[in-house]
């Protein structure tokens, strides 16, 4: 029965978010003409290139014009890290260690991972220090990066992580973020503002002036913060039910 | 790429699936008793999200908003970045939630030696 | 360095990055700096108080793009008085819960980390001028709330807080299908570009995308029948905790839906709208916290039948009924904040805080008990306490509009509010003793330091009201004046 009214209020739901979207046509253009802009999306397209010198006007708009919703995002998964630090928290026995959920892996899935993860890593850094010229950025290689951590923490039950380091890397790529933003809010007047730093030739490493730098101190976070998170949930002792 | 008489279809079928997706994701949450499930109906309700932002950010057309070398100079039609930024922001936050919810259900399963939601009745629902 | 609205946020969330460093130096550290912040914030509230009264709304402009491209903050009388408001009752719950926790303790650092950002996602979302940004704040809200609800390991709290994180990712979920909508429909995110352009969009869609959002937005401010989190949550999470919801989250979200209706749609009948789902919320509210047994979760019921009462005033809709409603959700901050934390004293010993376990406590916490009743006095508007004001106010809003069917039912409510919380201090006062003196807990100086702002605050507002009436003035004044909100952020775009 229950079903049945959920199953029912479900469809009116998508019945009506259906005909919400009738009114928006799948890939029309909605930016309208560069000397008409409809969108905001438009104007960054417009003005990207020349007013920031970055190539990739996603990261533009990520770590530029919306870069405070980015310093909240980084804080949303700071907050993750803590949270899940208060809500698992179990208070430890003299001499106790956390022991990893996960069973001892096979040798060869062991050697693997072995061979594998500095590679990953490198395609992690690779990809959060090119954010502002191609695909990809902070977030994307911080995910990157815990995935290596991830491997490591499956393959190896006794793989110890430097939870000091962990904490370190995340509060100094913090407070480097929030640093710049006051050091624009101190020099140009304005949070964030991208001024104090040359803006460089488009499409070379060194352009942007401070995009790249607080893409890459979010990739740090990032990636300090998913690897925190997935060795939380992992070192969880399987409680007494066990027995 | 130019869909022509198909546009109808290609419309109906990327909206269609995004929305189906959401649809599915809270069919989960309210139906379902297993929480691990719940929290799998929530991603999934997240992930029909992320597929509409991305989706109305679409052009025909369009490539990627990156002025390469190779683009740069060149007439090109660029799809609307601001969807695709939104895009990220709202994936890392549905990871936070999903992360703590995960939390929570495993503190639950230590206290209550169950992951069912109808086992689980300290408090009212 | 110029003192600006972004200092509100910039500055706890570098000392939220900075504490986990500190803390290896000295444990002391952890809970000194979230009180240095406040302070902070509090000098920075007057300042720009001072400013925004001799020379009006103060919009900021973020890395450098003006709006609509870049992010603004708006620090009008309207969104700055919520911001200090929510400043003030951080520092006295900070100074509440100074105590709270023995500090070599790894769970204090995530405590006060939560705690100050639970404050900052809550001034952000009543600063910011940009809708998605307003969304990233409701999740750093969000986020430190659920982790806040089950702080405690011994009770039920994940068990609330799994309940209101499902209500939290559902209204996320609609949040971000309303701005999706919204976006491809007039292309911008900026609200003041938004209220400009939103005539633009279709009618159909506008009122979806508007339901969207209510709905998202009412879980954060309790409307009906969203609202299942709150007893559950208040009852679990630690004392400060439910204070710190009651004074601060519920009002940020109750601040989106007036800017909302006010502000960023123009929907005809969305004012009655208001008045009727207040009324829903407060009636059901207050019938269910007459029979509960368990003293926060009556708090708590009590609590979403006053956000019902500020939807009236708001749904009113003019000057003077916003000056009631403003009024309103000052005296639910700072007498909701006072009984939440005298309360987790007086049922401090009892798993289930069953107000029958009260009974006779009046003789063994003199002081907690005073205090308590001085709230519930102040908030059944008693004369001469502030919350006397704030209803009458609302009665004078509704009588002006001639709306006597509301007058009837405000006078209802207030006389149910009168029975359970009269009901309580029965227990407390003139019932025979049941507790051992050993078994209560004596409250730390802190903690009666903080309580003891909080009274003195709702009696010296009570006898003097004059002393915020002009802010709230000012406040209406802001809050109707769209054109000038509108100006006043897109004032290179117009130009």
């Amino acid at each position: 029965m229950k079903n049945i009214i959920v199953i029912a209020l479900l469809l009116v739901v998508g019945f009506y978010l259906v005909d919400s979207f009738n009114y928006i046509k799948f890939g029309d253009n909605r930016l309208g003409a560069p000397s008409d802009e409809k969108t905001v999306g438009a104007y960054y397209l417009n003005n990207t290139v020349e007013k920031t010198g970055v190539a990739n006007v996603i990261t533009a708009i990520i770590v530029n014009y919306r870069g405070f919703d980015t310093l909240g995002e980084v804080t949303v998964l700071f907050l993750a890290t803590t949270g899940l630090g208060s809500i698992l928290y179990r208070r430890r026995k003299e001499g106790e260690h956390e022991e990893r959920v996960t069973k001892e892996s096979s040798y060869l899935l062991q050697t693997g991972s072995k061979i594998l993860f500095p590679f990953v890593i490198l395609l992690g850094i690779y990809v959060f220090i090119h954010g502002h010229l191609t695909p990809g950025g902070g977030f994307q290689g911080g995910a990157i990066v815990a995935t290596g951590f991830l491997l490591m923490l499956i393959a190896y039950k006794n793989f110890k992580l430097g939870h000091n380091q962990l904490t370190w890397v995340e509060s100094l790529a913090g407070i480097t973020f929030v640093s710049i933003g006051m050091w624009g809010l101190i020099t140009g007047g304005t949070f964030l503002e991208n001024s104090f730093i040359p803006k460089g030739t488009l499409n070379s490493l060194f352009s942007g002036g401070i995009i790249p730098i607080i893409y890459i101190a979010v990739g740090f976070k990032v990636a300090a913060e998913l690897t925190g998170v997935l060795d939380i949930l992992l070192s969880i002792k399987p409680s007494k039910i066990k027995k | 790429m130019d869909f022509g008489q198909y546009q109808n279809i290609v419309t109906i079928s990327v909206y269609g699936s995004a929305i189906a997706l959401i649809l599915i994701g809270l069919y989960a949450v309210l139906i379902k008793k297993n929480l691990i499930k719940i929290v799998i109906g929530l991603s999934l309700a997240d992930a029909g999200i992320h597929l509409l932002f991305v989706a109305i950010g679409y052009l025909k057309g369009g490539t990627a908003p990156i002025f390469s070398p190779s683009v740069v100079g060149e007439n090109v039609t660029m799809v609307d970045p601001v969807p695709q930024a939104l895009v990220l922001t709202a994936i890392v936050i549905g990871f936070a939630v999903t992360a703590v919810a995960l939390s929570l259900v495993i503190r639950l399963y230590k206290h209550h030696n169950t992951a069912r939601i109808d086992q689980i009745k300290s408090l009212k629902w | 360095m110029v003192i600006s609205p972004v200092h509100y946020i910039a500055v706890p969330l570098l000392a939220a990055f900075v504490i986990p460093l500190f803390a290896k130096l000295n444990r002391e550290f952890v809970r000194i700096i979230p009180g240095i912040v406040l302070l902070y914030l509090s000098y920075v509230s007057i300042v720009l108080m001072n400013q925004v009264s001799s020379t009006g709304t103060i919009s900021e402009v973020l890395a450098g793009w003006a709006p609509p491209f870049g992010i603004n903050l708006v620090f009008s009388a309207f969104s700055g008085f919520l911001a200090s408001l929510m400043t003030f009752m951080g520092l006295v719950i900070w100074i509440y819960s100074y105590r709270f926790k023995k500090i070599d303790d790894e769970p204090a650092l995530k405590f006060y980390v939560l705690f100050l950002m639970l404050i900052t996602g809550a001034i952000g979302i009543v600063l910011t001028g940009d809708i998605f940004n307003l969304f990233v704040f409701l999740e750093i809200v969000g986020i430190s709330a659920y982790s806040l609800t089950s702080f405690y390991r011994n009770r039920d709290g994940a068990e609330a807080g799994f309940k209101y994180l499902l209500l939290g990712a559902f209204a996320s979920t609609l949040i971000l299908l309303g701005i999706i909508l919204l976006y491809s429909s007039i292309g911008t995110l900026n609200m003041a570009d938004i209220a400009q352009k939103s005539h633009l969009i279709p009618t159909s869609l506008k009122v979806s995308i508007f339901i969207l959002f209510v709905v998202g937005f009412g879980i954060e401010a309790e409307m009906f029948p969203l609202n299942g989190w709150a007893p559950d949550a208040y009852s679990q999470a630690p004392g400060p905790v439910g204070a710190a919801f009651s004074g601060i989250a519920v009002k940020a979200g109750m601040y989106v839906i007036i800017r909302l209706i006010y502000t960023l749609f123009d929907i005809e009948g969305s004012f009655q709208f208001l008045i009727v789902m207040g009324l829903i919320t407060t009636i059901i509210a207050e019938v269910s916290a007459m029979k509960q047994t368990n003293l926060k979760r009556m708090l708590a019921y009590s609590s979403i039948g006053q956000m019902g009462i500020v939807m009236v005033a708001f749904g009113i809709g003019t000057r003077e009924a916003i000056i009631a409603g403003l009024f309103l959700m000052l005296n639910h901050a700072i007498i909701k904040g006072l009984l939440f934390l005298s309360s987790s004293y007086l049922v401090y010993n009892d798993d289930n805080k069953l107000i029958s376990s009260l009974s006779g406590l009046g003789k063994r916490l003199p002081l907690v008990s005073f205090l308590f009743a001085l709230g519930a006095f102040a908030i059944v508007g008693l004369p001469p306490f502030s919350g006397f004001w704030s209803r009458l106010y609302l009665l004078l809003a509704a009588a002006d509009k001639e709306l006597i069917y509301l007058i009837a039912i405000i006078l209802i409510i207030a006389v149910i509010e009168i029975v359970y919380y009269f009901r309580v201090i029965n227990k407390l006062y003139f019932k025979d003793i049941k507790v051992k003196s050993d078994d209560v807990q004596k409250p730390s100086i802190n903690a009666v330091i903080s309580m003891s702002i909080l009274g003195i605050l709702i009696i010296a507002i009570g006898i003097y009201p004059d002393l915020v009436t002009s802010y709230l003035g000012n406040a209406a004044d802001a809050l109707l004046d769209k054109a000038g909100y509108i100006e006043n952020v897109l004032v290179d775009i117009n130009n």
